[in-house]
C-alpha cells in the first residue's frame, strides 16, 4: 500500500489529458469562492486588526445634548469621589466605598469618552478608523435627532422608539462583558436620569410614563462579530467543501480512470497485490493530496479569525480529514467506474453539485437547524466547521458524524473493491467480439447503467451552459459591488437604505429597496465605471473560456465559438453601425407608440443638465460591454453551445427563456415583462441566426438600452438611469399594461408589438435566405460552428 | 505448468469467442498461439493471465486457478500486450522501483535486477529520461524488462516483437530463448512467421476460438501438405473459417 500511496507523491509534469469543460468550470468555481472569500475577509478583518490590547475608551457618534451632559455631570461625579481618595486608582483600591455601580461603570478608571459626527449610521469601516484612533472598544451610534426623537415619542407624535446602535471590538471576550455592562448599567441609568433630571424638559406624568421603556439598543450590526459569524457559518466551510471536491475530483480521476486511459492500470493489476490495497491506496493517497491545501488553509483562516484553541484546531483537521475521505471514497467509486478522466468528471459533476446544493440548504438554515443535522454526514461537517469559527465546540456532533460519515465511507469502498474485481471495469476489451456485443447491447436498448450514464452526461452537459452565464454574471458583480458598497457606506442615503431594512417584510418590500439602492449607484460614476468592468470582465472571461473550449466542443475555430467573428472587418462595422441603428429606431417606435396612443409626455422637453453631463458618460460607456457581454452569454456562446448536443430550436428556446428569467429579478417585474423579454430574446437570437455574428445584435442590444434609460429617460428592466436628453413621464391616467409601469417599457404591450412586427421580418428574411442557396451566410456560420444540425429556425 | 481444460468465453449469451480450448505448455517450453485477427488469441491470453474469467473450464498456473489463488498466479507469471503501457510521464528507473515494490523484491535484489536488465536491452543511457520522450523499441524493452522483473516461471507475450526493427526483435527473441533454457514456461503470439519458426516448440493455430491443428512446425507443415510454414498456415485457416 505504501508504494501506491507513494505513486501520488512521484515528481511528474504536467498530465497530457485534455482539460474537460467540467474541469474549467470547477476551476472557475474554486478560484471564485476563494476569492469571494478572501475579499470578504479583509472587508471585515481589515479595519480592526490594529487595535493594541487593552482599552476601555468609547467613542459616541451624533451624541445627543442630554448625553453629553450627563456624561459630564458622571465624570465630575466620578472625579469628586476620587478626590476624596487622592486619585482614582485609589478609589478602585478602596472598592468596598464604590457602588456597584460606579465600579462596573468606570471600575478601571480610565474611560475616556470621544465624540465623532456623521450621517452614515452603519459605515463601519469608519468606525474601526475612530475606535483605532483613540484606542476605544465600543462606539455608540445615536440618530442625529435622538433627543428631538424621544421628545416627539414623549409628546405621543410617534410610537417608534429611537434606536441606538452599539459596535464593539471582538478581539478579547472580555470587550463584549464590557460593552453588555455600560449598555445594563450605564445607558440604563442615562434612560432614567434623562427622565429625571437632564436634557428634556418633562412636564407630564405621560412624558415620563413612556419613557419608562427601555431605549432600544440594537446590536445587530456589531461590526466585526456578526460579519464573523457569518462568514465563519457560511463562506469558510463551503470554501472548504469546494477546495475539497476540486481537489479530491483532479486527483481522484486522474488515478484509476486515468491509469485506464493511459493503458497503465492493468499492470498494476496483474502485480500481487491484492484489489482491496489498490482501492485503499489509492483513497489515501487522494485523501493526502486532497486534504493539504484545505488543512493550510483551514488552520490559517482559524488563526487569523480568533484565538483558537488547540482542541478546536484538533476537531476542525478531524472534520476535514473525515469528510476528504467521505469525497475521496466517491470520487475513487467513480474513477472505478470509468474508463476516462474526462468521463469520469462528467459523472462526477452532478455529485458536485448536489454536494454544492447541500451547501446551500445549510447556509440558509444556519439559525434554526435541528440538532439531528449534526450527526449526518455532508450537514454535520458543515455545521461543525461552521460552529468552530464561531467558538462553539460540540464533541458530539463531531463524533456522531464522524461515525456515519466513516460508516458511509466504508460501505462505498467496499462497493469500490467488489467493482474491482469485476472485468467489466478492469480489462479494456477491444476483441472484434467484445466490441460487437458492445454495439449490440447498445443498439439493443441501454443498460440501465449506460442510461444513467447518457443521462448525467447530458444532465451535466446543459447545467454547465445554463449556469455558466448565471455564475460568472453573479460573480463579476458581486465583485464590481465591493469597492461600490464600500464607498457609499460613508453616503447617508445608504444609511437610511439600511436602516429601512430593517422593516422589509415581503419579497415586493425587497424588490422595492433593490431599486432604491440602484437609484441611488447610478448616479455613482464609481458603481458605472465597476460595471462597465465588470461586464468587460464578463467578456473577457468569455473570450478565455472559448478558447479553452472551442475544440472539444468541435467548433472551427475559437472565434466562431463565442460569435465574434473578426473575418469580414467590413461586415464588423456594417453590422455593428444598422445594430445600433435598429436598436435606436424600435425604442423610438415603442415610444411613439406610448406617446400616440396619450399614455407618456415629455415635460419640459430638453431635460438634459450639464451638471450630470459626467456621470452621463460614465452611463453612456457602461451599455457598450453591458449589450456585448449579454449577447456573448445568451446568443453567441449559448445557442452554438447547444446546437452542439441539441436541434437548433432547443438552444433558440433555452437560451430565450434563460434570458427572460435572469431579468425576472429587477424590480416592477411582470408576467408579461417575462414574455416580452423572452420575445426579444427569440429575436434577437434569429438576428443571430441570420446574421451569422452577434456584432448586430449587441449593438441592438446596446442601442436599446441607451435610448431607452439616456435618450428618452425611462427605466431599463427596472433600472432608472441618471440622466436622459429628455424626460419621458407616464401620464397619470397611463396603463401600466402598455406602459410596462416601473418595469419600464419592456414590460409593456407597446414592446411586444414592436417586437413582434421586427420578429415577423426576421423570419420572412430567414425563410427567403434559407429558400436561397446562393446567399446562405447565416447557414453556413452556423453550419461552420457546428457542423452536424442544419440551422431549423422554423421549428 | 500451464493446463488449459475445455475453456469456454462468450461475451454475449448467443455467441462464444472461446469454443473449448485445450492445451498444456511444460517447463523449458515455448508454445506459440497463431492465428488471424480475432479468432481469440488476445482473449486467451487475458484468460491465462487471470484479467478475465472464462466462462466455463479451468485454466491451471503451476496448480494454481485464479479462484483462490489469484496473487500467488501473479507472482509466477509475466504478461506483456500492448495493452498495457507504461506511465508516459515516469521513467524506466522509477517505474522500475514502483513495480519491485508490488512485487516485494528485496532491495539488494532489485538493484542486481535492474542493472543486469538494463544492461542486457541497453537502457541504461535511458535510466532517468521521460517514458514519452523514449522510441517504441526502447518502450517496448522497458515493458519486456519489467514484465519479467518478478522472474516468473510462467511468461505470456503477446506479440513481444511488434514493431520492432531486426536488431531489436533478435534481442528479444535470443533471450527468451534463453529463457526457455533456464527452464520457464513460455506462451508467445506471433503475427511473424520466421519467429515462430525459430522459436515455438509446439504451435496451436487458431481460428474462430477453436485449435484446430497443433503440433510442432514440422508437424503442422506435414498436416497441411505444404512446404513452407507460411503456406501451412493459410491452408489450414482456409479449410476450417467458416464464413
Amino acid at each position: 500500500m505504501k508504494t501506491i500511496i507513494g505513486s501520488f507523491f512521484r515528481k511528474r509534469g504536467q498530465m497530457g489529458a485534455e482539460a474537460s469543460n467540467t474541469t474549467f468550470l470547477v476551476t472557475v468555481l474554486f478560484v471564485a469562492a476563494f476569492s469571494c472569500a478572501v475579499m470578504s475577509w479583509m472587508l471585515w478583518w481589515f479595519p480592526y486588526h490594529l487595535f493594541s490590547d487593552e482599552t476601555y475608551n468609547i467613542v459616541v457618534v451624533n451624541a445627543p445634548e442630554s448625553f453629553v451632559e450627563f456624561n459630564k455631570a458622571s465624570q465630575s461625579y466620578f472625579d469628586n469621589r476620587a478626590e476624596e481618595f487622592g486619585d482614582r486608582k485609589n478609589l478602585i483600591r478602596n472598592w468596598q466605598h464604590i457602588t456597584e455601580f460606579e465600579y462596573n461603570f468606570d471600575g478601571y478608571g480610565q474611560t475616556e469618552f470621544f465624540y465623532e459626527e456623521t450621517d452614515a449610521l452603519y459605515d463601519f469601516v469608519t468606525f474601526g478608523k475612530w475606535m483605532r484612533k483613540n484606542d476605544a472598544y465600543l462606539t455608540v451610534v445615536f440618530p442625529k435627532d435622538f433627543d428631538e426623537q424621544v421628545r416627539a415619542r414623549q409628546e405621543g407624535k410617534t410610537g417608534e422608539k429611537p434606536q441606538i446602535l452599539t459596535y464593539f471590538r471582538t478581539n478579547s471576550l472580555e470587550y463584549a462583558d464590557m460593552r453588555e455592562e455600560f449598555e445594563e448599567v450605564y445607558l440604563a441609568t442615562y434612560q432614567t436620569e434623562i427622565r429625571a433630571d437632564f436634557g428634556l424638559a418633562i412636564t407630564s406624568v405621560s412624558d415620563a410614563q413612556i419613557l419608562e421603556e427601555p431605549l432600544e439598543i440594537v446590536d445587530t450590526l456589531n461590526g466585526r462579530n456578526s460579519f464573523g459569524a457569518v462568514l465563519g457559518r457560511t463562506f469558510i466551510p463551503i470554501l472548504i467543501f469546494v477546495i475539497l471536491l476540486y481537489a479530491s475530483m483532479s486527483v481522484g480521476t486522474n488515478v484509476v480512470a486515468g491509469q485506464k486511459e493511459r493503458g497503465t492500470f492493468t499492470g498494476i493489476l496483474l502485480t500481487p497485490t491484492p484489489r482491496y490495497v489498490i482501492v485503499l491506496g489509492n483513497l489515501i493517497g487522494v485523501i493526502i493530496k486532497s486534504v493539504i491545501p484545505v488543512l493550510v488553509i483551514g488552520v490559517l483562516a482559524a488563526l487569523i479569525a480568533r484565538a483558537f484553541n488547540i482542541f478546536a484546531i484538533l476537531s476542525l483537521v478531524a472534520y476535514i480529514i473525515v469528510l476528504a475521505a467521505f469525497i475521496a471514497s466517491i470520487t475513487i467509486l467513480i474513477s472505478v467506474i470509468n474508463d476516462t478522466v474526462v468521463s469520469a468528471q462528467t459523472a462526477f459533476l452532478p455529485i458536485f453539485l448536489i454536494l454544492v446544493a447541500a451547501c446551500v440548504t445549510c447556509i440558509q438554515s444556519v439559525s434554526e437547524r435541528e440538532d439531528f443535522y449534526m450527526f449526518l454526514p455532508v450537514y454535520g461537517q458543515f455545521y461543525g466547521i461552521g460552529d468552530i469559527f464561531v467558538g462553539q465546540l460540540n464533541y458530539y456532533g463531531l463524533l456522531f458524524s464522524s461515525l456515519s460519515t466513516l460508516g458511509l465511507t466504508a460501505i462505498i469502498t467496499f462497493i469500490t473493491i467488489r467493482l474491482l474485481h469485476s472485468e467489466r471495469y478492469t480489462v479494456s476489451i477491444d476483441s472484434v467480439d467484445a466490441k460487437a456485443a458492445k454495439r449490440a447491447r447498445e443498439g439493443g436498448g441501454l443498460s440501465i447503467l449506460e442510461r444513467i450514464n447518457k443521462l448525467t452526461d447530458n444532465f451535466s452537459y446543459t447545467i454547465t451552459e445554463i449556469f455558466y452565464p448565471l455564475f460568472v454574471l453573479s460573480f463579476y458583480q458581486f465583485l464590481a459591488l465591493i469597492p461600490v458598497v464600500i464607498s457609499d457606506m460613508r453616503k447617508p442615503e445608504y444609511s437610511m437604505f439600511i436602516q429601512d431594512l430593517a422593516n422589509v417584510g415581503s419579497v415586493g418590500d425587497i424588490i422595492n429597496k433593490t431599486f432604491e439602492i440602484f437609484a441611488i449607484f447610478f448616479t455613482d460614476p464609481l458603481f458605472l465605471s465597476m460595471m462597465t468592468l465588470g461586464y468587460a470582465a464578463i467578456l473577457l472571461t468569455y473570450f478565455i473560456h472559448a478558447g479553452r473550449v472551442w475544440k472539444i466542443k468541435g467548433f472551427k475555430n475559437k472565434v466562431t465559438a463565442c460569435g465574434y467573428p473578426l473575418s469580414d472587418k467590413k461586415h464588423i462595422g456594417k453590422h455593428y453601425g444598422l445594430g445600433l441603428l435598429f436598436g435606436f429606431l424600435m425604442m423610438t417606435c415603442t415610444v411613439s407608440i406610448m406617446f400616440i396612443t396619450g399614455q407618456l409626455t415629455f415635460k419640459g422637453g430638453f431635460t438634459f443638465s450639464l451638471a450630470g453631463v459626467g456621470v452621463y458618460l460614465f452611463n453612456l460607456l457602461m451599455w457598450f460591454p453591458q449589450g456585448a457581454s449579454e449577447e456573448i452569454m445568451f446568443r453567441g456562446f449559448m445557442i452554438p453551445a447547444f446546437n452542439k448536443r441539441y436541434k437548433v430550436a432547443i438552444g433558440v428556446a433555452v437560451s430565450s427563456i434563460l434570458f427572460s428569467a435572469f431579468h425576472s429579478l429587477n424590480a416592477g417585474f411582470t408576467p408579461l415583462a417575462s414574455f416580452n423579454l423572452a420575445l426579444i430574446a427569440l429575436l434577437f437570437a434569429l438576428i443571430y441566426l441570420y446574421t451569422g455574428d452577434i456584432w448586430m445584435t449587441s449593438a441592438m442590444h446596446t442601442a436599446w438600452n441607451l435610448s431607452q434609460g439616456n435618450i428618452y429617460g425611462l427605466q431599463v428592466s427596472g433600472n432608472l438611469a441618471s440622466n436622459s436628453i429628455v424626460s419621458a413621464v407616464y401620464d397619470t391616467n397611463a396603463n401600466p399594461l402598455i406602459t410596462g409601469g416601473a418595469f419600464g417599457p419592456e414590460g409593456g404591450l407597446a414592446t411586444t408589438a414592436v417586437t413582434t412586427i421586427a420578429l415577423v421580418i426576421v423570419i420572412v428574411l430567414l425563410v427567403r435566405k434559407r429558400n436561397n442557396a446562393k446567399t446562405e451566410f447565416a447557414a453556413k456560420a452556423v453550419m461552420q460552428a457546428n457542423p452536424d444540425t442544419k440551422p431549423d429556425v422554423n421549428a | 505448468m500451464i493446463t488449459l481444460t475445455d475453456v469456454h468465453k462468450s461475451y454475449t449469451k448467443d455467441h462464444e469467442t472461446i469454443k473449448g480450448v485445450s492445451f498444456e505448455v511444460k517447463e523449458g517450453q515455448i508454445f506459440g498461439l497463431l492465428g488471424p485477427n480475432g479468432a481469440g488469441k488476445t482473449t486467451l491470453m487475458q484468460m491465462i493471465s487471470t484479467l478475465m474469467k472464462p466462462t466455463s473450464g479451468t485454466i491451471e498456473i503451476d496448480g494454481l486457478t485464479s479462484d483462490k489463488d489469484l496473487l500467488e498466479i501473479h507472482r509466477k507469471i509475466g504478461f506483456l500486450t500492448n495493452e498495457i503501457k507504461l506511465d508516459p510521464l515516469s521513467t524506466p528507473n522509477n517505474l522500475f522501483n514502483f513495480f519491485a515494490a508490488l512485487y516485494d523484491i528485496p532491495k539488494d535484489e532489485l538493484e542486481e535486477r535492474k542493472q543486469e536488465s538494463f544492461a542486457r536491452f541497453g537502457i541504461e543511457p535511458f535510466a532517468n529520461k521521460k517514458i514519452v520522450e523514449l522510441s517504441t523499441g526502447m518502450k517496448q524493452k522497458i515493458s519486456i524488462a519489467i514484465s519479467l522483473i518478478h522472474d516468473p516461471p510462467v511468461i505470456i507475450f503477446d506479440e513481444p516483437t511488434n514493431g520492432l526493427d531486426i536488431l531489436t526483435s533478435k534481442q528479444v527473441t535470443d533471450y527468451l530463448l534463453e529463457l526457455k533454457e533456464k527452464g520457464h514456461a513460455i506462451i508467445l503470439s506471433t503475427h511473424i512467421f520466421s519467429v515462430a519458426e525459430e522459436l515455438c516448440d509446439e504451435i496451436a493455430m487458431l481460428v474462430d476460438g477453436k485449435i484446430v491443428a497443433q503440433g510442432t512446425v514440422d508437424e503442422l507443415k506435414r498436416i497441411a501438405k505444404a512446404d513452407t510454414f507460411e503456406k501451412a498456415f493459410f491452408n489450414i485457416y482456409v479449410e476450417h473459417h467458416v464464413e
